[in-house]
């Protein structure tokens, strides 16, 4: 019989992009050490875009100059997926798990992640799915709402899923969203209607994150209030 | 649970090459006795085909000739992974080291590092998976091969899994899900 399974969420707040990089690759190799035990970060990043290993920089419309003029920095990483766009409003949770002991493969590590934002769209009535073959992330109708990208390296995960609360949605404007074009992007927000107050941010965080340990079967759930770690993961 | 895993490597080799396809021959033979027959040539033809590889435990597969080996994913590691869209492979002349990741795979918005099962120097990599990463997929032990290597020395080997061990360690992962 299997034992609980373990996780400690570290709730971090606004990180910088590179730092929150840095951090993920710290804990994997931490992970694939056994020297941690599997570990989600949940945070948000100031205005950032990002690509993934295959460098589909044709999905970025506009100059590096012009995302700095707008305030906005641009990554390059070894994630999958396309081009996509972080913000404030924006949930992310960056799981450092090991898919080994779990026994899963990318295919249904992925799945799972989808299924943890369905679960949490769903809490506010609103309907979403999967995406079909190709268009991984997660969408309401057309309506892109939550977007995938993950690494896997000798089994242990890092990126993960960015969920739209309510960010500024004319960002999206100056990409091909995960190189699909002619479809639009959507939040929460947008989908109850902007008439309706949601809760705070940290409510739905916290939300998201629930979801997560459900799908993902983990009963030994431990939080840690990480808002002033820096990327070797001291306080 | 063994046997759906090596018919599932059966079903996968098949789809890539049959070696026998003598249904419309026109004999007396029935066709279900022909078509067993043929099953039966092709079984053999797998078993003799899958026999020679070694696994990691990481599920790259390695077929040694001499100094000389080739390298890819398993049909275990293809179906977990989904359809590759992908595939990042190595310089030629780099080194790869035994454990040691030497390119990626994407499928699903996933980059899943491939690590070499060997020792030694990409001599030649597999430049059909540029347009066809598909091939992964459909033809994991044949023509979605990814590295040859210039093996260092054969010291590596007895760390890596025979066909039988592997089947059982790919159920023995499955069950811990």
């Amino acid at each position: 019989m299997r034992g609980p399974r373990s996780i400690e969420i570290w709730k971090m707040g606004a990180v910088n992009y590179l730092e929150a990089l840095k951090l993920q690759e710290k804990l994997t190799s931490d992970r694939k050490t056994h020297k941690i035990k599997d570990t989600l970060l949940s945070l948000q990043h100031p205005p950032t875009f990002t690509l993934g290993k295959r460098r589909t920089v044709h999905n970025v419309l506009v100059s590096e100059a012009e995302l700095k003029a707008m305030g906005a920095e641009l990554h390059y990483t070894e994630r999958g997926g396309d081009a996509t766009f972080h913000g404030p409003r924006q949930v992310i949770l960056y799981p450092i798990i090991s898919l080994r002991d779990i026994g899963t493969g990318a295919r249904k590590y992925v799945e799972n992640l989808e299924s943890t934002m369905i679960e949490l769209a769903s809490l506010y009535g609103v309907k979403a799915r999967a995406g079909e073959t190709g268009e991984t992330g997660v969408w309401v109708g057309q309506r892109k709402i939550g977007a995938i990208g993950v690494r896997i390296s000798s089994g242990i995960t890092s990126h993960g899923l960015a969920f739209n609360i309510d960010p500024d949605l004319n960002y999206f404007k100056h990409i091909v969203p995960c190189g699909i074009p002619d479809k639009e992007v959507t939040s929460l927000q947008k989908e109850v209607g902007l008439g309706q107050k949601l809760p705070s941010e940290q409510v739905i965080h916290e939300q998201l994150v629930s979801c997560f340990t459900k799908i993902f079967g983990y009963t030994d759930v431990t939080w840690r209030d990480k808002t002033s770690v820096s990327s070797d993961g001291n306080e | 649970m063994a046997t759906s895993l090596w018919a599932t490597r059966a079903a996968s080799f098949l789809r890539i090459n049959v070696p026998c396809r003598g249904f419309a021959t026109g004999s007396d033979v029935p066709i279900c006795y022909l078509a067993l027959y043929c099953y039966e040539i092709a079984a053999a033809f797998i078993d003799w085909f899958l026999k020679d590889l070694k696994y990691a435990d990481s599920h790259e597969w390695v077929r040694v000739e001499g100094k000389s080996a080739t390298v890819g994913i398993t049909d275990h590691a293809q179906d977990h992974l989904g359809e590759v869209v992908y595939v990042e492979l190595p310089e030629e002349g780099s080194k790869v080291e035994r454990g040691a990741s030497f390119g990626a795979v994407e499928s699903v918005k996933a980059t899943s590092d491939v690590n070499s099962p060997v020792s030694g120097k990409v001599v030649e990599v597999n430049t059909k998976l540029s347009d066809s990463p598909g091939l992964v997929n459909t033809s994991p032990y044949k023509d979605g091969w990814i590295i040859k290597v210039e093996l260092e020395d054969d010291s590596d080997l007895p760390c890596l899994m025979d066909p039988e061990r592997y089947t059982k360690f790919c159920e023995e992962e499955d069950a811990s899900h």
